[in-house]
């Protein structure tokens, strides 16, 4: 692979990935953010967090053996702490340890 | 907030940052390339699936438009993390600007579920974001001059990502004054996990979302 070609892609790609970022700065550097902007600005984040549980458990193979029962098993557990102990680090370490144990030793 | 409080929020996205920056780091060492470009996107490109995107793409010989084009679509959905920022960082400096370039999935989730006193909130989430991007350069570097050679089994230890997004939707929906995009987005996202492809599925579902979110707001303002 030539350097040139590699420079290139990751400039092209530093680049764009930037500008997604900082397109509604740009959109709303002037004009104040409407009442509409303002619920969305609101409502969104709970809304993407949500959606990036599962974006994150989108490459799972539901229909094969074990079924997804490592990730079913991790999340119950990251929820169930943290509804119990409101402490986001525990539930965080004890769901990834169990998830590991799992798929290493068990499933 | 001092540096430890700091630090302590942030080592769940360490945890998960250092081994994908690795798997990111070894891929890049199996396509032959120099390690030092693995420092280099992460230093100025700094989006995890975006960089997993560009190897790909390097590796089925993609021109450089296809790579802009892929790139671009795929790190779309950061509008919308932007979108939610845009009071946050108003009253900010110059600074700013690296807030923004670095609003990863991570640090998104981050800064919307950290309460710190208005006082040092810019210094505060400018440590955030940048031991976010130390971590997941430290991991694509070691990954890619090392990868192969490392002792530990570390396989699953990615899963604290997901975890960390689980306990982040937990604070968000207690913070939340309305919970009924709460339950559109559980029902979207199942959807999207299952129906969309997956390199699509972020992107697709959160159109959807702020679709609902828009077209549904007297509805989803009434009641709670």
């Amino acid at each position: 692979m030539e350097s040139s070609y590699i420079i290139g892609s990751i400039a092209v790609a530093a680049i764009l990935t930037y500008v997604t970022r900082i397109i509604p700065f740009l959109l709303f550097r002037t004009r104040e953010p409407s009442p509409l902007i303002k619920y969305i600005e609101l409502n969104m984040p709970l809304m993407i967090m949500v959606i990036l549980v599962f974006y994150a458990l989108k490459d799972v193979k539901w229909e094969r053996y074990p079924y997804g029962l490592a990730e079913i098993i991790g999340v119950c557990v990251a929820v169930l702490l943290h509804v119990k102990f409101k402490n986001a680090l525990l539930s965080i370490f004890a769901a990834t340890l169990v998830y590991m144990i799992l798929i290493q030793k068990i499933l | 907030m001092n540096f430890l409080a700091i630090f302590k929020l942030t080592i769940p996205v360490m945890m998960g940052y250092i081994p994908l920056g690795m798997a990111f780091g070894l891929l890049l060492s199996k396509l032959l390339i120099p390690w030092y470009y693995a420092f280099f996107m992460s230093a100025f490109i700094f989006a995890g699936s975006g960089q997993f995107l560009v190897l790909t793409l390097f590796a089925s010989q993609a021109t450089i438009l296809e790579i802009g084009i892929a790139t671009f679509l795929l790190n779309l959905r950061h509008t919308f993390y932007g979108l939610s920022m845009i009071s946050t960082f108003k009253n900010f400096s110059w600074k700013k600007h690296y807030l923004i370039f670095g609003l990863t999935d991570e640090t998104f989730a981050l800064l919307k579920t950290t309460e710190v006193p208005e006082s040092n909130r810019e210094n505060a989430y400018l440590l955030i974001t940048f031991l976010n991007q130390c971590y997941w350069i430290l991991g694509s570097v070691v990954g890619a001059m090392l990868g192969n050679i490392l002792p530990f089994n570390y396989e699953g230890i990615e899963f604290s990502l997901t975890a960390l997004f689980v306990v982040l939707s937990i604070e968000l929906y207690k913070k939340n004054r309305l919970h009924k995009p709460f339950f559109v987005a559980l029902i979207i996202g199942l959807f999207g996990m299952i129906l969309f492809p997956p390199q699509k599925m972020l992107i697709l579902s959160l159109c959807a979302a702020a679709f609902v979110l828009i077209v549904f707001k007297r509805s989803m303002e009434n009641g709670k």
